[in-house]
């Protein structure tokens, strides 16, 4: 009977799989080309394959491409993926669907700690590198989900535990807020553009440490794929297969709190991608099987940054909308569709 | 091959400090069902989860196979011992067969890939548990006696040699708590399995076990064959049933 059929259909990536992650892939090029050749400036298609194959294009075009839009590009890209793993890595760890960096806090946590360094060295005319930043973001991370851990301990309630986290997040924005108001300097400009969530003004050195980061992490989720897919019934179903649930969910935190510390230090805070994303990739994939999400998430929120900072960049210019203003647009309804489908499912 | 491949010695456990069984020393044999009896709360899950490793014992240990079971690995346990307990599962997105598979965990590779052995081996669970026609169902879909047949199928993946459940017929309608408990006492003919569970069902209890242990206030307060628990005032007192409490014409067709 279909036993046989299903064994190649479930077994590896079967061809639906294979589909969807071809249609990502396509949308992704599709859009970071779209992410290179719109702007003040057009730039022709043919003249970004010619630049990108090291042909010679004008000066202009050439400085446009190479130092502005193509490590902004890249940046929503990386980021953008980081995002949408960091909010699946979340949502798996709470068995909570509405779980992202952004909703518990942990992206404030880390602006917070970045806006302090900042404003401490930048007074002092020391200049803070990336890896800095990153440490910095990771403290604040780290810091804003022990709370959010210690408050899980204690609430039982989905619905609190956000609660609980969107309350971190508004007091470490309160504290953020204070410190650059208060702190007057040619350079704060730049920090509250940044504390308001942005791609723009990223240089490839940062791309090559976010790059790195990212790519670690997510081998490492990868490597996790299959103690999760155990966990995601529940911690005694993955216990009674032999999983270390107390490992698995250390491994599962400090990975999301360094994938939402190195968006933070780079872009800012970027509010729901990390929830929304793994919402429209399961709908689009009908399945949770983590193999398959880990790459899945990764992707869609690539796109969905990409998408979201071409909008950004392009709806009314030349004035920049903050990447939060539009992913929001995008991500929101998707969180209400999500609780609304919740709600009728209890109701059953 | 010990004749008791689990034993528990001045077993103390509980949680958050507060001990719910005290001083339990049973010896559970190998190939049998024993089934645990007692009202609700006496400790019968806990005994259970101690069992399992999931629980640390407070004083005391378990011991599997000559081993104290602090001692065995993880993975190891998850081949010798499988586990259906009641704690509801989760399962997006997740058919019946996603969850059957899950008992393979302790089998397959870095990647969890599951090779022909494995489906053969999944399909034959899903038989014995007669939950082969609702494989690509969605879990979440179907009935809470599905489901138990299901997660019984799960745990039958994980090869065991022992498998713990606890109240595994509750939702079952009374054809296929039979079915079921028939089921088990194939695999134990068959395989050797042994079979530790608690039911409700004291009846059913007395056909399908070979041991009774009987669990009243966080101890065994006896453990022997079905004849020799099932007399009148024995099971009576076990559950705090006093004559006059109980309507007369009820009480006589109790027990």
């Amino acid at each position: 009977m279909g036993a046989e059929k299903r064994t190649h259909g479930e077994n590896g990536s079967g061809p639906g799989y294979a589909l969807c992650f071809a249609a990502l892939a396509a949308a992704l090029v599709v859009l970071a080309a779209l992410n290179l050749a719109v702007g003040s400036v057009s730039i022709a298609p043919a003249d970004i394959l010619l630049s990108l194959g090291g042909g010679d294009v004008s000066d202009t075009v050439y400085s446009i491409l190479w130092q502005i839009r193509m490590p902004r590009a890249l940046a929503a890209l990386i980021l953008g993926g980081a995002l949408g793993l960091a909010g699946y890595l979340l949502q798996t760890f709470f068995h909570n669907p509405i779980a992202g960096p952004f909703v518990l806090g942990i992206s404030s946590g880390a602006k917070l700690t970045v806006a302090l360094l900042l404003v401490f060295l930048l007074g002092r005319g020391v200049r803070v590198g990336s890896w800095g930043m990153i440490a910095a973001a990771f403290a604040g991370a780290c810091i804003a989900t022990g709370f959010v851990l210690l408050m899980s301990g204690r609430v039982d309630s989905m619905a609190m535990l956000i609660v609980s986290g969107v309350m971190i997040g508004y007091i470490c924005s309160a504290v953020t807020d204070l410190v650059v108001t208060f702190a007057q300097d040619a350079d704060i400009v730049n920090l509250h553009n940044w504390s308001r969530g942005s791609f723009s003004g990223i240089t490839w050195e940062n791309v090559a440490v976010m790059a790195a980061i990212t790519a670690a992490a997510f081998a490492a989720a990868l490597w996790l794929a299959k103690p999760v897919d155990a966990y995601r019934m529940g911690e005694s179903y993955a216990e009674s297969v032999g999983v270390n649930v107390r490992l698995l969910r250390l491994g599962l935190v400090l990975l999301s709190s360094l994938l939402a510390a190195c968006i933070t230090a780079f872009a800012g805070p970027v509010s729901f991608v990390g929830i929304a994303v793994p919402h429209l990739v399961k709908g689009l994939f009908r399945t949770a099987k983590p193999l398959v999400m880990v790459p899945a998430c990764f992707l869609g929120g690539a796109v969905f940054c990409l998408l979201c900072d071409l909008l950004a960049r392009t709806l009314f210019a030349p004035t920049e909308l903050s990447i939060s203003t539009v992913t929001a647009v995008f991500g929101a309804p998707v969180v209400i569709a999500v609780m609304l489908r919740r709600g009728r499912e209890k109701e059953r | 091959m010990t004749a008791y491949p689990i034993r528990t010695r001045q077993l103390t456990a509980g949680y958050r400090g507060t001990p719910v069984l005290r001083d339990v020393t049973v010896e559970i044999p190998r190939g049998g069902i024993v089934t645990l009896i007692g009202p609700n709360g006496a400790g019968k899950s806990t005994l259970l989860h101690s069992i399992a490793g999931q629980l640390r014992p407070m004083a005391g240990c378990v011991v599997l196979e000559e081993r104290d079971l602090a001692e065995v690995s993880r993975g190891e346990l998850a081949r010798r011992m499988a586990v259906v307990f009641t704690d509801r599962a989760r399962a997006e997105l997740m058919t019946c067969e996603d969850v059957v598979a899950g008992g393979r965990y302790p089998y397959t590779g870095r990647f969890g890939r599951l090779s022909e052995q494995d489906w053969s081996i999944m399909r034959e669970s899903m038989e014995i548990t007669r939950v082969t026609d609702i494989a690509d169902r969605s879990y979440n879909r179907v009935s809470d006696g599905q489901r138990q047949r299901v997660l019984l199928a799960r745990a039958l993946c994980q090869q065991p040699e022992v498998i713990l459940l606890d109240e595994p017929v509750t939702y079952l309608d009374i054809r296929y708590k039979l079915e079921f408990l028939s089921a088990l006492r194939r695999l134990v003919a068959e395989r050797g399995m042994t079979v530790v569970m608690s039911l409700h069902e004291l009846e059913l209890a007395r056909r399908v076990s070979d041991r009774v242990l009987c669990v009243k206030n966080g101890a065994a307060e006896r453990y022997g064959t079905p004849e020799e628990i099932f007399e009148d005032d024995y099971i009576r007192s076990l559950f705090d049933m006093d004559r006059e409490a109980l309507d007369g014409t009820l009480r006589d067709r109790l027990w």
